[in-house]
């Protein structure tokens, strides 16, 4: 039986506080599986020392010409995954939010399901998580349910999990960080088989000042209103 | 006669629209679904559009609802707007096709530039 191979993405901007850990963790994890993977980190134009830090932790490293957002990152990354003609793909945090055995327990249960897109949900298990965090993320989740009809606890989860046949249908136009809502809408036309499986939520100091706050979901369901009101026009 | 003269000046825009939007999908620049909701789109206006005289009628045979009389102004008004709900349309899929292109580019480009 062929080895499957496996290409982990993380958009990164600005983590060079993190990022070199999480790759060094990450590629620990995955070593040793009966798998072959590749860690892809891709530099949105960040202004420290992030794309160093990551390459000296033995990753390979994409520039962004130009700062595009995380939505246009993780479609940098899966168009690398996808020329490369990986078998899955799995998008990670570069904050450390991310629990690299959460990835390794997604990615089996994927293969062994047969899912297309499996997402690595904090709100089954919403232990670490703040009221506030939850509330928000309960909030876009229902959001993305009203206005694409796709029911997941989870709908701004950046742990996931991709097949070779997400890899080559799923395309999406958002940057910002709507994408993640966006992407389950698309994989809902191309009928993907979508799944969600529990994870950690890990928030240090610093990792609670990253991500998406409250005031950013404003935006981002202003901007998947008009997405959905413009896509009836297309 | 003012009723056919507003459906004389707004159907060639509207036929119009169908043959771009069909001439897109043939040439495999949009996707099915987008052409159908094009089709739908344009399908609406024209029943509005044909359906005005009658409703029209109605609305001013009671006397609810006052209204003056269909003018030559309203033909004017209705076909300016048709035309630019078509230019809009039109001008909106090409800058979206525009961004598609640019954002296809700069990944393209991230990627062979890293790989180097």
């Amino acid at each position: 039986m062929k080895t499957p191979r496996v290409a982990i993405i993380i958009p990164c901007y600005n983590e060079s506080q993190t990022i070199g850990e999480v790759v060094a963790q990450t590629k620990k994890t995955f070593a040793g599986q009966p798998c072959q993977t590749e860690i892809i980190v891709i530099n949105d134009q960040s202004s420290d020392n992030s794309e160093k830090t990551a390459q000296k932790s033995g990753a390979v490293v994409i520039n962004h010409i130009l700062n595009q957002g995380a939505g246009a990152a993780t479609s940098t990354g899966l168009s690398y995954a996808k020329q490369n003609h990986f078998d899955w793909a799995i998008t990670m945090d570069a904050d450390g939010q991310h629990d690299p055995n959460d990835a390794l327990k997604c990615l089996n249960y994927a293969i062994k399901n047969q899912i297309d897109l499996l997402i690595g949900s904090r709100l089954i298990n919403t232990q670490g998580m703040s009221k506030v965090k939850i509330l928000g993320n309960k909030g876009l989740s229902f959001i993305t349910w009203a206005l694409f009809g796709v029911n997941v606890t989870d709908s701004q989860s950046g742990l996931r999990v991709f097949s070779k046949r997400a890899l080559n249908t799923l395309e999406w136009q958002s940057t910002g960080y709507e994408f993640c809502s966006e992407m389950l809408w698309r994989a809902k036309q191309s009928k993907l088989k979508i799944a969600e499986h529990p994870i950690k939520a890990i928030y240090t100091e610093y990792s609670k000042t990253k991500g998406q706050n409250n005031w950013n979901g404003v935006n981002i369901v202003k901007s998947l209103v008009r997405r959905r009101i413009t896509e009836m026009f297309e | 006669m003012r009723y056919l003269l507003l459906i004389a000046l707004n159907l060639p825009v509207i036929l119009i629209a169908l043959v771009n939007a069909l001439t897109q999908y043939k040439l495999k620049k949009t996707t099915k679904r987008h052409f159908t909701h094009q089709l739908i789109m344009w399908f609406i206006i024209t029943l509005v559009l044909c359906g005005s005289f009658p409703v029209y009628n109605l609305l001013t045979s009671r006397p609810i609802f006052q209204s003056d009389s269909f003018s030559t102004f309203d033909i004017a008004q209705t076909t300016a707007i048709i035309y630019l709900i078509y230019l809009i349309n039109h001008q909106r899929q090409r800058i979206d096709q525009t961004e598609k292109t640019l954002r296809e580019l700069h990944q393209e480009i991230s990627i062979k530039l890293s790989k180097d």
